[in-house]
C-alpha cells in the first residue's frame, strides 16, 4: 500500500509559527442539523461541523487517493468479498472508551438499524453483510458482492465512528453530543444559536494529510448559524466572524478587493450540478428532443453572467475532483439552428400563435420543479435565462419554484420533466446510484435517484461492473463508456461543479478543505493575532 | 361548566352591576380567544399538510440527504404520520386541549421549551421596537404640525418613506451604513444592549412612519375641533392647549393601532431575527415552516395568536382609560 503524506498543503506562510489557543467563530448559512450524529439523516450540514469532532476509517489526499486514518491499513480478500481493516491501538474516544475493531462493529450496526434513521450512511453499506473482530485492532468487514465504492464510502463523515458507549445512549442524547475522536467536542448545543466545541487535549489521531500532530490549535469553536448571507458576509467584514460557508458569487467577487478576506472554492465531489432530462415520459423520451433541448440552452453566456467567473462550466457527469470524471464539450455546443432542425425531424414542425412548438395538438411544454431550498438564487436566474433561449427554439418551460417536500412530492409524482438535484457522494459510484435502472423505481416514499429514469441494460452492466473490481485501470475504462452513454444519451445537461466557497479572514491560517466532502477542517487552524 | 356559566348568566339580574357586565364581557372574550386557538390550529394543520410532499422526508432530510425507505418508515411511525390524516388531527387536537404542544420535528425538542427559549427575546426586541416607535413617531407628529409649513412638509414625506420601506433592505441598509461603513455596531446579534440597536431600529422605522401618519391627522384634527375653541376661551395658552388637550386626542388612534402594530412586529420579527441571527419566535417559525415541522408552527402560531388577543383586549381597555366617552358608549 502506498502511503501518500501531503505535508503541509495549504498551512501558513512558512515565516510564521502557528500560535496556540483562541476562538475562531464559525457562522454557517447551511440549515442547522436536526441532530448533531451525521449518522441520522446525513445532510451536509451535518457533515460541515461533525469534520471537527467525528473522524472516520480513511481519508483521501488533494490527489484522491485513500489514505489511513483511524485505520493504518487494509486488504481486499481475494473474491472481493470481504475486507480486514488494521486499526490504530493508541485511539481513545473522547469518553474515554477506547477505539477497537468492536467500535467499527458497533457503528455499522448503528448505521444499518433503521431506528438510528440513517440515509446517508445506510445507503453507503448497502453491500456489507456483517462486520467482525479478527482481534482487537483488525476488523472484518463482509459484503454481498465486491464494492469498489468502500473505501470512498467509509473516507465520508455520514460514517465515522462514534464512541459505542455513547451510542447505547438513547438517541436524542447522542444528537446532542455525539462522541468521537476527533480534535474537538461538543459540548454545548444552543438551538438556532451556536454550537460550542472545546479542544480535545487527548487528541493523537490526525488524519495521513493533516498540517500538524497532537492536539488543535485553537482552544474553542463557536459555530453559529447566521441563515442571511448579507449580513454573514457583513459578520465577516467587520471581523465579528472568523469564516463563513455558503458564499454567493457577487459576494465571491466583493470579497476579492478586500485585503482582510480570503477565498478556498472547494467544489463538492460527486455529481456535477446538472439539469436531468426525464426520459420516461414525453417528450423527452425521445432522444431528438432531448438533444434539441441541450443544443438550445445557452449555458455559458449565463454562467459568465450570473456566476461572475466564479464557476467554471462543467461539460461532465461527475464532479471535477473525482478522477474518473470524463468530459465532452462538443455534445453541448449551443446552436439554435441544430435545435430547430432536431425538433423538425421529431415531429414538433408547428409552431403556436406565441411561438412554441405544436405537435398533435399538444404544445411542446417542459414543467421544471426547482427546489428553492437546493438551487442557490444565481442558479435560479440561470434556469430563467434557459427558459428564454429554449423558448427561441420552440420549448415553453415552466418553472415552478417550490419548497423542499413540495419539490420531492412533484419527483414522486413524476410530474416533471427537467430537474436539478445536488448529490454528494465520495467517488465514481455515484453514478450508480443516479443512473441505474435500479434507482428509477421509487422507494415507499416516492424518492427515487435516477431522475433522468435512464433504463439501460448496458449502462447498468458497466456500472455494475466498474463497482464490482477494483482494478483501477478496469475501473476508468469502464466508468468511461458509461459516461459516454450517458453524455451522448442526452440525459443531462451539466452546469458546473457543486460549488463550495469559503471565506475567512486572512489572520485565521491553516484552514483546509477536506479532500472528502470537502468541508473545512480546523484541526490545522490558528490565529495570527 | 357550560350550565352553570349560562345558567349564571339568565340568573345575572336585569339591571346587571358593573360586575356582572365584566363577568359577561371577561366569560365572552375566553370563549372567542378559545374558538380563534381552535380555528387557528385547524387552519395551520391542514394547511401545511395539504402541501404535497412528504413530511417525512422533511424529518430526515433536509437538503443533500437522500432517505431510504426503511428511515423513512421508522419516521412515519415515530411520528404517527402512518395514520389517516384526520386520526392525525384528532390525536393533534386531544394533545392540544390537555395544553400538549407536541414534540418539533426538526429540534426534536418538546414545543413548549422551544417556545418559552425563544419567546422573551421577541417579546423584548416587539416591546423595545414599539416604544422606540412610538417615541420616534411622536417626535415626527409633533414637530411636523408645530414646525411650520417645512417641517409639515418635511415630516409627512419621512413619515410616508419610512412607511414604505420593506424591513430586510432597511436592515441589510442599516448593516451596510453603522455596522460596515462607520464599525459602530455589530451587524449580527451579540450578547448585550448594542447587539439589540439595529434589529430595534430596522422594526420601529417603519412602524413609527404609519404612527406618525395617524397620530398626526389625529393632532391637525384636535387643533380644529370645537374644544379646543372652548379651551382657548376659557384662557388657555397655545401650549398649554397642545400639550393637555390635542395630545390625548392623537393618542386614541395610536393607542388602538397598538394591536395591529404588535401584530406587524411579529412578523416583521421573522425578518429581522433571520437577517440579524437573532434567537426568537420569528426564526423558530421561519425555519419550523420550511422543515414542514408540523408542531412547532402550530405551536407558535399559536402563541403569536394568543399574544395578540391578549394585547388588542389591553388597547381596549386602555382606549376606555384615556377616552372616557366609550364607557358611556358601552354603558
Amino acid at each position: 500500500m502506498i502511503l501518500l503524506i501531503a505535508g503541509c498543503s495549504t498551512a501558513a506562510p512558512a515565516s510564521t509559527e502557528p500560535v496556540q489557543g483562541g476562538t475562531l467563530v464559525y457562522a454557517t448559512g447551511d440549515a442547522e442539523p436536526t441532530c448533531l450524529d451525521p449518522h441520522v439523516g446525513g445532510n451536509y450540514p451535518q457533515a460541515l461541523v461533525a469534520t471537527q469532532y467525528l473522524e472516520s476509517l480513511v481519508s483521501k489526499d488533494k490527489s484522491g487517493e485513500i489514505i489511513p486514518w483511524l485505520a493504518t491499513e487494509w486488504t481486499e480478500a481475494d473474491d472481493g468479498l470481504s475486507w480486514d481493516f488494521t486499526l490504530r491501538d493508541d485511539v481513545t474516544f473522547t469518553d474515554g472508551t477506547p477505539f477497537t475493531a468492536e467500535a467499527v462493529i458497533a457503528n455499522v450496526a448503528h448505521l444499518q438499524n433503521p431506528e438510528t434513521g440513517s440515509s446517508t450512511g445506510y445507503l453507503a453499506l448497502q453491500h456489507v453483510t456483517g462486520v467482525e473482530a479478527l482481534d482487537d485492532t483488525t476488523a472484518r468487514i463482509s459484503l454481498s458482492q465486491p464494492d469498489s465504492g468502500l473505501l470512498d464510502s467509509l473516507s465520508q463523515p455520514w460514517l465515522a465512528i462514534e464512541s459505542p458507549t455513547a451510542l447505547e445512549r438513547p438517541a436524542d442524547e447522542n444528537c446532542e453530543s455525539p462522541v468521537g475522536t476527533g480534535p474537538f467536542v461538543v459540548t454545548k448545543w444552543d438551538r438556532q444559536q451556536s454550537i460550542t466545541l472545546e479542544r480535545n487535549d487527548d487528541y493523537t489521531s490526525p488524519p495521513a494529510d493533516a498540517g500538524h500532530k497532537g492536539v488543535a490549535y485553537l482552544d474553542t469553536i463557536e459555530w453559529r448559524f447566521l441563515p442571511d448571507s448579507a449580513s454573514r458576509y457583513a459578520a465577516l467584514q467587520s471581523g465579528t466572524v472568523d469564516m463563513i460557508d455558503n458564499v454567493q458569487p457577487d459576494t465571491i467577487v466583493a470579497a476579492k478587493s478586500e485585503d482582510q478576506i480570503e477565498e478556498i472554492n472547494a467544489p463538492r465531489p460527486g455529481a456535477s450540478n446538472r439539469i436531468e432530462l426525464n426520459s420516461s415520459k414525453a417528450p423527452f423520451d425521445d432522444a431528438l428532443v432531448r438533444e434539441a433541448f441541450i443544443r438550445s440552452a445557452n449555458v455559458n453566456d449565463s454562467v459568465t453572467s450570473l456566476f461572475f467567473g466564479t464557476a467554471e462550466r462543467s461539460y461532465s457527469a461527475l464532479s471535477s475532483v473525482e478522477k474518473f470524471g470524463t468530459s465532452d464539450p462538443s455534445l453541448f455546443d449551443y446552436d439554435q439552428d441544430a435545435a430547430a432542425k432536431l425538433l423538425d425531424e421529431a415531429g414538433w414542425t408547428d409552431r403556436d400563435a406565441d411561438g412554441y412548438r405544436v405537435k398533435d395538438g399538444l404544445t411542446l411544454e417542459l414543467d421544471f420543479p426547482v427546489s428553492t431550498n437546493q438551487s442557490i438564487p444565481a442558479e435560479v436566474s440561470l434556469f430563467e435565462q434557459l427558459q428564454s433561449t429554449a423558448k427561441e427554439a420552440g420549448f415553453k418551460v415552466n418553472l415552478e419554484p417550490l419548497d423542499l417536500s413540495s419539490w420531492y412530492g412533484a419527483l414522486g409524482e413524476n410530474d416533471y420533466n427537467l430537474v436539478s438535484a445536488p448529490y454528494t457522494k465520495v467517488g465514481a459510484d455515484v453514478l450508480r446510484i443516479l443512473f441505474d435502472s435500479a434507482g428509477t423505481i421509487p422507494a415507499p416514499s416516492g424518492y427515487f435517484a435516477n431522475h433522468s429514469q435512464v433504463k439501460d441494460p448496458a449502462l447498468d452492466a458497466l456500472l455494475e461492473g466498474a463497482n464490482s473490481t477494483s482494478d483501477d485501470a478496469e475501473r476508468a475504462d469502464l466508468y468511461a463508456q458509461a459516461q459516454d452513454i450517458i453524455l451522448g444519451g442526452f440525459y443531462i445537461l451539466p452546469l458546473y461543479d457543486q460549488q463550495n466557497h469559503y471565506l475567512l479572514r486572512s489572520d485565521v491560517k491553516g484552514v483546509r478543505a477536506m479532500p472528502t466532502v470537502s468541508t473545512p477542517t480546523l484541526y490545522d487552524a490558528w490565529l495570527a493575532r | 361548566m357550560a350550565g352553570s356559566l349560562s345558567v349564571d348568566l339568565v340568573a345575572a339580574p336585569p339591571r346587571a352591576g358593573a360586575r356582572g357586565r365584566l363577568i359577561r364581557w371577561a366569560l365572552l372574550r375566553l370563549g372567542g380567544v378559545l374558538f380563534v386557538l381552535w380555528a387557528v390550529a385547524t387552519v395551520t394543520f391542514f394547511a401545511l399538510r395539504l402541501i404535497p410532499g412528504d413530511p417525512a422526508e422533511a424529518i430526515l432530510g433536509g437538503p443533500g440527504s437522500q432517505a431510504s425507505a426503511e428511515a423513512l418508515a421508522q419516521a412515519r411511525a415515530d411520528y404517527g404520520l402512518d395514520q389517516p390524516l384526520f386520526t392525525q388531527y384528532l390525536v393533534y387536537l386531544a394533545h392540544l386541549a390537555t395544553g400538549d404542544l407536541g414534540s418539533s420535528y426538526a429540534l426534536r425538542q418538546p414545543v413548549a421549551s422551544v417556545i418559552l427559549t425563544n419567546l422573551w427575546p421577541t417579546l423584548l426586541l416587539a416591546v423595545l421596537s414599539l416604544v422606540v416607535a412610538l417615541a420616534i413617531a411622536l417626535g415626527l407628529a409633533v414637530w411636523s404640525t408645530r414646525g411650520g409649513r417645512i417641517a409639515a412638509g418635511v415630516g409627512s414625506l419621512l413619515e410616508i418613506v419610512a412607511a414604505a420601506v420593506p424591513h430586510f433592505w432597511l436592515a441589510i441598509s442599516l448593516i451596510l451604513l453603522f455596522s460596515t461603513v462607520l464599525g459602530w455596531l455589530p451587524p449580527v446579534s451579540v450578547p448585550g444592549p448594542l447587539g439589540l440597536v439595529l434589529p430595534v431600529l430596522t422594526l420601529a422605522i417603519p412602524l413609527a412612519g404609519f404612527l406618525g401618519q395617524v397620530m398626526r391627522e389625529a393632532l391637525l384634527d384636535a387643533m380644529d375641533s370645537p374644544f379646543v375653541l372652548s379651551a382657548r376661551a376659557r384662557g388657555e395658552g397655545d401650549g398649554g392647549v397642545f400639550w393637555r388637550h390635542a395630545l390625548r386626542h392623537a393618542a386614541i388612534p395610536a393607542i388602538g393601532l397598538v394591536g395591529w402594530a404588535f401584530g406587524s412586529l411579529i412578523s416583521g420579527a421573522v425578518v429581522v431575527e433571520t437577517i440579524f441571527a437573532r434567537q426568537g419566535l420569528g426564526r423558530s417559525l421561519l425555519s419550523a415552516v420550511q422543515s414542514r415541522d408540523v408542531p412547532l408552527v402550530i405551536g407558535v402560531v399559536l402563541v403569536v395568536a394568543l399574544a395578540y388577543m391578549v394585547v388588542t383586549t389591553l388597547t381596549d381597555l386602555a382606549d376606555r382609560a384615556v377616552d372616557p366617552r366609550l364607557k358611556r358608549v358601552s354603558a
